[in-house]
């Protein structure tokens, strides 16, 4: 294998790209140029930084010091997940939840199976990729049950005064909420290699690697992406359902929904 | 007020703030049973909110409320809410054909005891076929009153249930609670209209900052 991969000079070389962003930022008067410049700065120094660490890690952590990173990434995870529903009750510990049990699911299948080797410098990338998608899907189904809950109160509580209990009165808006937040990853899996060249996949054949190869990896990708979505919408929409109601089957007060999800 | 042997509900000292506003001050009052009694008084005053109290909708800051002498909270809650039907002022269908919603509650209601029950609130029988989309308001309000009527209820809780809808559904609705008393049960009735409350109740309550005031005693 040889790998194309740029030397250091060929990165230092890339940086007339940015110059030509910047040169139209200032031929345009956008105002923007000192703002690229940072941006190039600050993302070439957090890649440097993170590569460092994940190379100590690579060659010294071993499989512990793998799923301590994953953990940390989870935890990171469940932060931006959380922000996005906030005003849902328990909204850390849930999406926090969701994500980790996600992550373990799928991380530990694939390790179980065989599909992917134990060594950090691959639980690694493929956890982050993982700890991604689950991400994404916790934080689509909690906004959307929050938006649900809220929206739709008069038919949850008609449907409490029938004496249903808080699962069975809230089950038409998960399910919906579920939908909603699987939609992005079963699109993406039927659409993978027709639209785009997937990341993972991208990366290989950069590196080298035979496309019949790097498909192999691909497909794994996709089919735990599936998965970790799956797993990580369900489980944060069945703890979010409970945390919705209290004992007596009453639906918490929530914030009004708003017309647009606050940035 | 009612004796104690025959009050249904009985609210002890109940105290509820409810958004920074105090809408019942240390209320006691009580509620007969195989009666109508109308809760009276302005938008906003917490009518609505004294009715969510009696099917634990809503829980008091301080106090307790009580069925038949135990407090509410010491029973189970969803068998509570199907001996006490609430009916919302706006009716909310939750299915998209009649019969469907009449089983909203009820899933093994039978199609004979569905026709009774559109009976029962002067609808065809031959609706059950229908779709709920094209309902007017009135209907779709008297088939939210046959589907909290599907379990079986002892105490109807209903909040204006006649304020949006025409002479025609008004009547049957009153016509409904009445059969309703007459077989035995309860009404609890949150209501503006004041030959409403004249026709169909037998204790009248006056809710104004924050006390219940009777205004038309028993008999």
């Amino acid at each position: 294998m040889n790998p194309a991969v740029p030397t250091w000079a060929g990165v230092a070389a890339s940086l007339a790209l940015v110059a030509v962003a910047v040169a139209i930022a200032w031929r345009q008067r956008l105002h923007l140029a000192r703002e690229i410049v940072l941006a190039a700065a600050r993302a070439g120094a957090q890649l440097a930084a993170v590569g460092a660490i994940l190379l100590i890690v690579f060659q010294h952590a071993g499989l512990a010091g793998a799923a301590g990173w994953l953990a940390i990434m989870v935890l990171i995870a469940g932060q931006v997940a959380a922000r996005r529903a906030r005003g849902l009750p328990q909204a850390l510990p849930v999406a926090t939840a969701a994500i980790a049990a996600a992550a373990a699911a799928t991380m530990g299948t694939l390790l179980a199976l065989g599909v992917i080797s134990t060594q950090a410098r691959v639980v690694i990338p493929v956890g982050g990729m993982i700890v991604s998608g689950a991400m994404a899907a916790t934080a689509v189904t909690l906004t959307r049950l929050r938006e649900e809950a809220a929206a739709a109160r008069p038919a949850i509580e008609a449907r409490l005064c029938l004496g249903l209990p808080a699962d069975r009165a809230f089950a038409p808006h998960l399910h919906a909420a579920l939908r909603t937040a699987l939609i992005p990853a079963i699109d993406s899996t039927k659409t993978v290699g027709l639209i785009s060249l997937p990341g993972a996949m991208t990366g290989l054949i950069l590196a080298g690697v035979s496309p019949l190869t790097a498909i192999r990896y691909q497909i794994v990708v996709m089919y735990m992406l599936l998965a970790a979505a799956a797993l990580a919408a369900l489980t944060a929409a069945r703890l979010a359902g409970h945390t919705l109601f209290d004992d007596a089957h009453r639906l918490r007060p929530l914030p009004a929904p708003a017309g647009k999800d606050q940035r | 007020m009612a004796s104690e042997e025959a009050a249904l509900f009985s609210l002890e000292q109940v105290t509820l703030r409810r958004g920074g506003t105090l809408l019942l001050d240390q209320v006691t009052c009580q509620m007969p049973a195989g009666a109508c009694t109308a809760v009276t008084g302005l938008s906003g005053a917490g009518k609505t909110t004294l009715l969510r109290l009696l099917n634990r909708l809503e829980e008091p800051d301080a106090g307790r409320v009580c069925l038949d002498g135990r407090a509410l909270a010491d029973l189970d809650v969803l068998a509570l809410r199907r001996q006490v039907a609430l009916v919302a002022q706006a009716p909310v269908l939750l299915t998209g054909q009649v019969l469907d919603e009449l089983r909203a509650g009820q899933p093994d209601l039978g199609a004979q005891d569905a026709a009774s029950l559109l009976e029962q609130v002067s609808l065809p029988a031959a609706m059950l076929a229908r779709g709920t989309a094209g309902l007017s308001g009135g209907e779709a309000q008297r088939l939210c009153l046959a589907r909290a009527l599907a379990a079986g209820p002892r105490v109807l809780l209903l909040d204006e249930p006649t304020s949006a809808l025409d002479a025609v559904s008004t009547h049957a609705v009153e016509q409904a609670a009445k059969s309703f008393i007459a077989a035995g049960g309860s009404v609890v009735l949150v209501s503006h209209d004041t030959g409403q409350t004249r026709r169909i109740a037998s204790q009248v309550l006056a809710l104004r900052d924050g006390h219940i005031t009777p205004v038309k005693e028993p008999p």
